[in-house]
């Protein structure tokens, strides 16, 4: 009963701060608007020149379906020879193409018609998925003239997209924001809930008190478990609602693993607070903890995707399992025999976490 | 049961190199006002937080009744109300959500709870009760600490520095509190860089440096020292003190 009271006051003290309350309501969903435009892989509006020196039929038909996509504006086009280098380097266009004259079949007699793409390299992960989008037309282009001319392909390969078959970079990176910010606000909040009791002297009445310290870092924890909830129920509403991506997963599920997520997190923001002197070097680490965790939690980049030697590091990562079983469960309809193991390893880093954090509180109060 | 209520022997606090409180020996007595005075950095904060289980002490005992509790402080900390110097109030929170808090977490039932809080608004006027704590004067907020403090029924109160900050009137007040706490049997030992306050108290210790330089009744210390301020004593033993 006596940590009931606790908690009260710890709630309390959270809505008594306007930038508590900004923080918990109005920073998840402007930051989840804001992260679910722009954190996008698509690629949209690419601008592209067109040097068209064969200037021949099929040169037109290709240039005439690039034109049609709504992924790339054509800002020019010419039929004489000139550099696009500069137009790049001046960031007007992120896309060359060039038809050489031999591209025209019938000043080509070997076949084999000379398209060039020049890519500007520098954002790789657009520029490789233009590429992609440029020889899927020219390919189409070919396959549909070879049938006009009744030349048959010995192999016709079709892919076929599964999960978000519209390949929307939103529906895997909304679901996956969700679990960022939950993250950051646990960290943020919660590493700043001790040390602010050393500041305002008042950890010595705690400690004084008929309160365990097993009760205090229970007081503490919990209400930031509910405000960590409360949150991710604000960022699943809205990606839901407003980007439209449903859950196809279970519900309940989602909310033990974000509870088992949760307590992890939170007893390392309380491990941050118990070292900490002050609130400013608690959110030094916090904010430390939360680049770490967001770089290696497969966020934008696969985990598979990070060196070897580093790799090693996301498997004590919670985010990285969490962000993995939220995107099973929103985009896969996944259920537990499918990310079990993430599940256990959750609950062996919220053991270890908690077991040491707790321990270092009860060892710091009482030096 | 024993004249003393605890007694402190070879009390010692190491940082380090650094030594905060040096081998002191003393006992409270049971019903007393025990003053500890000493300059800034004297040793006397670390003192009431050894005893009371806040900091871990590097070497020496701590006898509770006769009973040696060094390695369970939780013993001294069932008995005690503790008030910091900056009031250990949380500042968010009203009076009466303090208050409420305070009792919740000693252990008050929800109707002694109930209780408490109406006995606060005799002490606290009406129109501040529904305030935040940081909007309030210092002395409504040492009120509110020493009655917080004294929520949990202790039989020792250890005031760390309770009057620093606040106005010679509302010292006054305190110090008339602390009379009528001593009439109803509580034992308080507090803590002072004042030396006006000394007068009050019925026996004192000075600290230096985490070292017992003097101790005794005020008025008998007078005496021996045949004046009728204790500002001459303290210069005194602390110019001593510093040449040894």
């Amino acid at each position: 009963m006596k940590i009931y009271y606790l908690m009260k006051k710890e709630l309390i003290e959270i809505l008594r701060q306007k930038q508590m309350i900004f923080m918990v309501i109005v920073s998840p969903v402007f930051q989840l608007l804001i992260f679910g435009y722009i954190a996008t892989t698509d690629v949209k509006n690419l601008p592209v020149e067109i040097i068209n020196i064969s200037n021949s039929r099929y040169s037109q038909e290709i240039i005439n379906r690039i034109e049609k996509s709504p992924l790339f504006i054509i800002k020019k086009i010419t039929s004489r020879y000139e550099s696009p280098i500069k137009n790049m380097k001046e960031g007007k266009i992120k896309a060359a193409i060039l038809f050489r004259d031999s591209f025209d079949r019938k000043r080509n007699p070997s076949g084999f018609p000379d398209i060039q793409i020049l890519m500007d390299g520098v954002d790789s992960n657009s520029s490789l998925i233009a590429a992609g989008y440029f020889n899927g037309i020219i390919n189409d282009f070919l396959l549909t003239e070879f049938d006009k001319k009744g030349i048959s392909v010995a192999v016709k390969g079709k892919s076929l997209l599964r999960y978000n078959p519209e390949l929307k970079s939103i529906n895997y990176m909304g679901p996956a924001i969700v679990a960022m910010l939950l993250t950051v606000i646990a960290l943020f909040l919660t590493s700043s809930s001790i040390v602010r009791e050393k500041e305002q002297q008042t950890i010595d009445t705690l400690l004084i008190s008929r309160l365990k310290p097993v009760e205090i870092y229970l007081g503490k924890a919990l209400p930031m478990l509910f405000v960590g909830l409360l949150d991710m129920f604000l960022g699943v509403t809205l990606v839901v609602l407003w980007f439209k991506i449903p859950i196809k997963g279970s519900i309940f599920q989602l909310l033990i693993a974000s509870i088992i997520y949760l307590t992890a997190i939170l007893s390392i923001a309380l491990l941050i607070s118990t070292f900490t002197n002050s609130q400013q070097e608690a959110m030094f680490f916090a904010w430390f903890s939360m680049i770490t965790f967001i770089l290696l939690s497969g966020l934008y980049t696969p985990v598979e995707n990070i060196p070897w030697g580093l790799r090693w590091i996301t498997k004590i990562n919670p985010l990285q399992y969490l962000m993995k079983i939220i995107r099973e469960i929103f985009l896969k309809g996944n259920g537990m025999k499918f990310f079990y193991k993430d599940i256990f390893s959750l609950i062996i880093i919220g053991s270890i976490t908690i077991s040491f954090s707790l321990f270092i509180f009860k060892k710091t109060v009482s030096k | 049961m024993s004249e003393n209520i605890i007694e402190v022997k070879g009390l010692t606090k190491k940082y380090g190199d650094f030594t905060a409180v040096n081998s002191i020996n003393f006992n409270i007595k049971r019903g007393e006002i025990l003053t500890l005075l000493g300059p800034n950095g004297a040793g006397k904060t670390t003192t009431i937080k050894m005893i009371t289980g806040l900091l871990k002490i590097s070497s020496g005992k701590i006898f509770l009744n006769g009973k040696d509790t060094t390695d369970t402080p939780d013993e001294i900390k069932k008995i005690s109300g503790y008030m910091s110097q900056k009031f250990s109030l949380y500042p968010l929170l009203t009076p009466l959500e303090n208050v409420e808090f305070f009792a919740g977490i000693s252990g008050l039932k929800s109707k002694e709870i109930k209780e408490k809080k109406s006995e606060l608004k005799k002490i606290v006027p009406e129109n501040l009760l529904k305030i935040k704590v940081e909007s309030l004067p210092p002395g409504v907020k040492q009120k509110i600490a020493l009655f917080s403090a004294l929520l949990s029924k202790p039989d020792i109160l250890f005031l760390d520095e309770p009057t620093s900050g606040v106005d010679p009137e509302v010292r006054r007040d305190f110090w008339f509190e602390i009379y009528e706490l001593k009439a109803t049997g509580k034992t308080i030992l507090v803590s002072t860089h004042n030396l006006d306050e000394v007068e009050f108290s019925d026996r004192v210790i000075i600290l230096h440096r985490g070292e017992i330089i003097l101790s005794g009744e005020p008025e008998k210390l007078l005496k021996e020292y045949n004046t009728n301020s204790f500002e001459g004593i303290f210069k005194e033993v602390i110019a001593e003190n510093e040449k040894a």
